[in-house]
């Protein structure tokens, strides 16, 4: 026991090796650089090209951007994490994000192309003709960039300690600042080559350390996705049965809610709709949707792998073994590569992936929020007058301020890098897919319905994070939730599940009782669903108005 | 499954060559006079378009939650049986459910283009920003 204890204070609460490695942190940097030059060949200082990229990007390329925009912190560390400290409950995570993408293809991805704006709360506040609408659906991309972007900031964190030796809070605070003067920086033009950039490069880290566990344990060849069938079950049978065991960690009721909590989040989410903004036509909008589901799954399939894997390794290493701590869960991606005694340059390489997938997702909500403030609050709201340079300037600001709070608030971070993504999701998935899902497809929603509805959705959303995290942060009541009978109904991160029903019929009883909305207003809805081609650069207001295309800035 | 019906004549037959863009007389196609919803369409390239997503969906909701429901109901037969070395739950879960959600994505994609063909249009993607709905005018070909 004493052995361990030891152990255990010289290899850290990670588990990783500590102090600093002179080529994995070559790796990281040059990374870092190389994204840098990237966004800097690629920089941009019109509006336009800020925010959509000018709209010329193709299928695939569109494709990848999806996914290291989508591949975070969460996905390329959490998954894993929550399948080796969850089990069967941890799929719930694997099976959320990736398949919400279909969702997001058949009820909204070519129908927003259609739409043709630029921001994720331009569509509230059009669809539901009212600014307050617009600055509520831009207040909750902002604090959904914030609650996203604090787990990311864990996940930094940790890889900082394997990578440059620095303790956890140094490392926070070193990895957040690159990201921010990077995105001030850079516009999203430069950010969508990036993004094509950074899926290779983590797709590439990720596989090629599963690949050599796989090959240097004998326990997978050349398709470990297919392969570690033996392995999960090893553990099953010889370490943990919960590792399999179908509701040991949680019950039925909370898998479905997670599930579906992650699955509308994925479609409510702004920083991903918008790489819908970005594409040539809608026929793009819907294979870069395909194939961003593709490219997500190479990732996704891996992650249970791993977690069997690093269980399994974890048994063979002095001072680890099942159940492991958390944050030794959080890097248990980096953790089985190191377990497995693999060249330090590659288990930097898989570190280093982790710190590209959390500061590419980073970027996207970084200037989703960035445009919600300059574009949604400060032009439409506080000066319509505003000059592109005062749009930029205020943009820039936001992604600063955003940036300093989210890095304080990962400093002591509430909850698991997977738990705290999944609470941005239960937001988004409750406040701003209904809205979108009822403003596409019931041309009666009414601007009444909408700001009830969202305001509903947030309450739920918002009242299961606070009954849970409070107590944690404010160290009260033992950090058990306020109201545990609530939080066993919604919980923080799965509170879509009950919360989205009552806001669609909240927002259909409103809308049913207050007067329908004008007619220009329903013919946008029909012309985001019309199989007719659109120019490039129409939105679907200007067909309905009949103004034509290619000069979104001035309407 | 929907290359072999012929529905009549679109709605957006004679309107359609006159869409410059920037007409300002421009009459409004039929698809903008016509509701949405989403369980009574109202043009058959709606019909033919909510077939396709409803019929993928309810595919899509067995794939997901098709494993977890399974494994709540027959708990013994979905973890006893071996298939790959894995239990049957775990890998319709870990694996299954992400691979029919992608496969329905292609599924629906593809069923998409062939309304575009069906129906006649064409997303072409020539160069500069003068593409657009003068080049569907022929009725053309998808891509």
């Amino acid at each position: 026991m004493t052995a361990t204890a030891d152990l255990l204070v010289q290899i850290g609460d990670t588990g990783l090796e500590p102090g600093f490695k002179p080529i994995p942190a070559a790796i990281t940097v040059g990374m870092l650089l190389l994204f840098l030059g990237v966004g800097y060949v690629f920089r941009v200082a019109e509006v336009d090209d800020l925010w959509v990229a000018g709209r010329g990007i193709g299928n695939i390329e569109n494709g990848m951007a999806i996914g290291a925009n989508w591949m975070s912190a969460a996905s390329y560390l959490a998954v894993a994490s929550l399948v080796a400290l969850s089990g069967y409950f941890g799929l719930a995570y694997l099976v959320g994000w990736t398949t919400g993408y279909f969702v997001l293809l058949i009820f909204m991805a070519a129908q927003f192309r259609r739409f043709g704006k630029y921001t994720a709360p331009d569509f509230v506040g059009d669809r539901f003709y009212s600014d307050g609408a617009r600055a509520v659906a831009a207040f909750t991309t902002l604090l959904i960039g914030f609650v996203y972007a604090v787990g990311q900031g864990r996940g930094m964190g940790l890889m900082s300690i394997y990578l440059f030796g620095t303790d956890y809070a140094t490392g926070v605070i070193l990895l957040m600042g690159i990201t921010i003067g990077y995105v001030a920086l850079s516009g999203m033009l430069g950010a969508t080559k990036n993004m094509a950039l950074q899926y290779v490069i983590l797709i590439i880290a990720f596989l090629a350390g599963l690949y050599a566990v796989g090959w240097t344990q004998g326990y997978s060849t050349v398709l470990p996705y297919l392969e570690f069938g033996d392995e999960a079950t090893r553990v099953a049978n010889t370490i943990a049965a919960e590792f399999t065991a179908p509701f040991a960690n949680a019950s039925y009721y909370q898998w479905v809610a997670l599930a579906f909590t992650l699955i509308v989040g994925t479609a409510g989410l702004p920083h991903v709709l918008v790489r819908f903004y970005t594409v040539e036509n809608e026929r793009t909008a819907r294979w870069s949707c395909v194939w961003g589901l593709f490219f997500i799954c190479l990732l996704y399939w891996g992650t249970a792998a791993y977690a069997a894997f690093g269980t399994l390794l974890g048994e063979q290493t002095p001072g680890l073994s099942y159940p492991f701590t958390g944050e030794q869960g959080d890097v248990m991606v980096v953790l089985t590569a190191q377990m497995a005694n693999l060249p330090q340059w590659l288990v930097g390489l898989v570190a280093a992936g982790g710190v590209a997938a959390a500061l590419a997702t980073v970027a996207g909500l970084f200037i989703a929020g960035s445009s919600a403030a300059a574009h949604d609050l400060y032009t439409n709201i506080v000066n319509e007058d505003a000059t592109q340079r005062q749009q930029l300037v205020v943009g820039r600001v936001t992604i600063v301020l955003l940036g300093i709070l989210v890095t304080l608030t990962a400093i002591n971070p509430p909850a698991l890098i997977g738990e705290l993504v999944s609470m941005a999701f239960a937001i988004s998935g409750s406040v701003l897919f209904p809205m979108f899902f009822l403003g596409l497809w019931w041309e009666n929603t009414t601007r009444e319905g909408a700001l009830a509805g969202m305001f509903t959705g947030l309450a739920f959303s918002t009242f299961g994070i606070v009954n849970e995290v409070l107590p944690t942060i404010a160290g009260i009541n033992q950090g058990e939730p306020l109201v545990p009978a609530a939080a066993a109904v919604i919980p923080a991160t799965s509170s879509a599940l009950v919360a989205v029903p009552v806001v669609f019929l909240v927002t259909i009883a409103v809308s049913l009782v207050t007067e329908d909305p004008p007619t220009e207003v329903k013919r946008l809805v029909r012309q985001c669903h019309s199989p007719e081609p659109m120019q490039r650069m129409e939105s679907a207001e200007d067909v309905v108005s009949g103004s034509g295309g290619g000069t979104p800035g001035d309407d | 499954m929907t290359d072999d019906t012929t529905d009549g004549p679109e709605p957006h037959g004679p309107d359609h060559e006159t869409d410059g863009g920037t007409v300002a007389g421009r009459e409004p196609a039929n698809y903008l006079d016509t509701e949405i919803n989403l369980f009574s369409p109202a043009t058959p390239f709606m019909r033919d378009h909510l077939k396709v997503v409803w019929g993928t969906f309810v595919l899509w909701v067995l794939f997901v939650f098709g494993p977890v429901t399974a494994t709540a109901l027959a708990p013994e037969l979905l973890t006893g049986t071996i298939v790959l070395g894995f239990q049957l739950h775990f890998l319709l879960t870990a694996i299954g459910a992400p691979l029919g959600a992608l496969l329905l994505s292609v599924v629906y994609a593809r069923q998409r283009d062939r309304l575009d063909e069906k129906y006649g249009i064409s997303h072409s993607t020539g160069p500069a920003d003068s593409e657009g709905t003068t080049a569907a005018a022929d009725g053309g070909e998808v891509q």
